[in-house]
């Protein structure tokens, strides 16, 4: 149906939760830290201690009160800043910087307002490593995410459920291994949220990426999920890991229901309550 | 639904139509008004025509500097040509020069360190002042009043452009670098345009700025030009004439602000349409 190499491949099989402990995980961090110098000197604790360990083909959230650093681990995984300790690495590799392995969705769409949809979802198939190359497969990731007439619409005349799909493209279009958003549905009303939660979820088991996504919503993090990692406020550590074992595909209307769901999301409030 | 909707926005339409009417309406009988009250008090109260002319007066002015041939030597046509061309001339120069240097000082600190001093110092000193020296310098030709138009069409350039970029969202440039994008890259992809609204406004100074500059150093010296216009007129007493040759420079003004505009709204499109 698509295009996309990875979709190739067949039907993606999702890891079970027990491969963590064979092969060697696809993003491992090990007690990272990370100190902040504010203006006027003085320091802040914003990680500290923080270890994770995601597998190929894992969807992982990370759930946690406001200011405990989860975006500030994303950023330092996506290489827009380093750890000030411990050690991080990509598929074996350390993270020195950005790299086209991951591919990350902001909290706002970041569209730019002078593309249109397709050039802006081509962007990364333009700049960087990739300038000069002739741009290829936007089309197929813009049908898959429902965006197919609206190539050439500018940002402004697309909804926020758009915008976000298209940013979900573009942060596809290198084909990385790993997906990282940061809050991206946050900003969005509830219906266009679980409609992109769905649609995530099926571009997920479509491509095969492996997504670590941070979120406040507790409910969008065990829909998703195969393990959401709870962080305590700052410096922000993990204080529990909950593997999500729902069957798949989930929808909003039965999966919310179901017992296993429902206990979770209590016991990972629980875990955020007492944090 | 979609037939209400289209009727209300027609019904809207129309209203905001005759809004606009009405409001021209008004302006075109204060125009009218104001006219008809200089004409009258000039009339009965006696007003030499050395002092303040009647509008007839000036109507007559205009009619003889413009109803002629292009090439006549008493029309207004000639001087217009020569201050537009120099204005236009030093405008270029200016806008690039201060586009550049603003965006020098807002890409490196060290030379935002180094220039804003003086950038401050200058922007504070009224720099009509400046132009007896200029005219020192570059002659009683078209040089200094293209030196003079491109100094004062610099700073708005420079100013505007510095904080643009400088306010570009810092999201857009995280976008570029998660995508190891160089830092050329970041400033004509990014920087660039999300600082375009800020330049136009800029632009939209300079060309006038440009002008002033322009008359400024045909006063003190020149063979042709509005300003030549002008300092004759007035040598004759001919203040009528002299009031020729501002109604002709507003227009030129209006002219001016009206082309950089209808260039801004075909470039910056996406700005103006609510982002």
């Amino acid at each position: 149906m698509l295009s996309v190499p990875l979709l190739e491949k067949g039907e993606f099989v999702r890891p079970a939760h027990a491969v963590q402990t064979g092969a060697s995980p696809l993003i491992a961090a090990s007690s990272v830290g990370k100190t902040y110098s504010t203006a006027s000197g003085e320091k802040v604790l914003a990680l500290e201690g923080l270890d994770v360990s995601i597998a190929h083909g894992e969807f992982v959230s990370l759930v946690g009160p406001s200011g405990c650093g989860k975006s500030t681990f994303l950023r330092i995984l996506a290489g827009l800043e380093p750890a000030s300790g411990g050690r991080l690495s990509i598929a074996g590799d350390a993270v020195s910087g950005p790299s086209s392995d991951v591919g990350v969705v902001f909290q706002s769409a970041t569209l730019l307002p002078w593309l249109t949809v397709a050039q802006n979802t081509s962007l990364p198939l333009r700049v960087g490593p990739a300038r000069g190359r002739a741009p290829t497969g936007v089309q197929a990731l813009l049908e898959m995410a429902g965006l197919k007439g609206f190539e050439n619409k500018y940002p402004y005349e697309l909804s926020g459920g758009m915008q976000q799909r298209a940013a979900i493209c573009r942060a596809l279009a290198r084909d990385p291994k790993i997906l990282l958003m940061d809050e991206p549905f946050g900003a969005l009303d509830a219906l266009t949220r679980e409609r992109l939660n769905v649609e995530l979820q099926r571009i997920w088991q479509a491509s095969g990426k492996t997504v670590l996504l941070i979120t406040h919503s507790i409910a969008e993090s065990v829909f998703l999920s195969d393990r959401v990692l709870v962080m305590s406020p700052r410096p922000g550590r993990i204080l529990a890991d909950f593997a999500v074992t729902l069957p798949r595909p989930r929808d909003f209307a039965s999966t919310p229901e179901h017992p296993d769901y429902l206990r979770l999301t209590k016991e990972i409030r629980s875990v955020l309550d007492h944090a | 639904m979609s037939a209400l909707d289209s009727q209300e926005l027609t019904v809207e339409d129309a209203k905001r139509q005759r809004v606009r009417a009405s409001g021209l309406l008004l302006k075109l009988a204060g125009i009218a008004a104001l006219l008809a009250i200089w004409q009258a008090g000039v009339t009965f109260l006696d007003v030499p025509t050395y002092i303040l002319p009647t509008p007839m007066q000036v109507w007559a002015a205009l009619k003889s500097g413009l109803f002629v041939p292009l090439d006549s030597p008493t029309g207004f046509y000639i001087p217009i040509a020569s201050t537009l061309a120099n204005a236009a001339m030093g405008f270029v120069i200016g806008s690039i020069l201060g586009l550049l240097i603003g965006s020098l000082m807002a890409e490196f600190r060290s030379v935002e360190t180094v220039l804003m001093p003086y950038a401050f110092a200058l922007q504070t000193l009224p720099k009509v002042a400046i132009a007896p020296l200029i005219v020192i310098w570059f002659g009683f030709g078209n040089g200094s009043k293209i030196a003079m138009a491109a100094l004062l069409a610099f700073f708005p350039l420079m100013v505007n452009s510095f904080t643009g970029i400088r306010n570009t969202e810092p999201e857009r440039i995280d976008l570029m670098r998660s995508l190891s994008a160089s830092r050329l890259e970041i400033y004509a992809r990014v920087k660039l345009p999300s600082a375009a609204p800020f330049i136009f406004a800029g632009l939209d100074m300079a060309a006038v700025y440009a002008l002033l500059g322009t008359i400024v150093a045909e006063f003190l010296g020149a063979q042709r030009g509005i300003g030549v216009t002008i300092v004759q007129a007035q040598a004759v007493t001919d203040v009528a004439g002299v009031f020729a040759a501002l109604i002709i420079l507003g227009a030129l003004g209006i002219l001016l602000h009206l082309i950089i505009r209808a260039i801004k709204r075909r470039i910056v499109h996406w700005d103006e349409r609510g982002r």
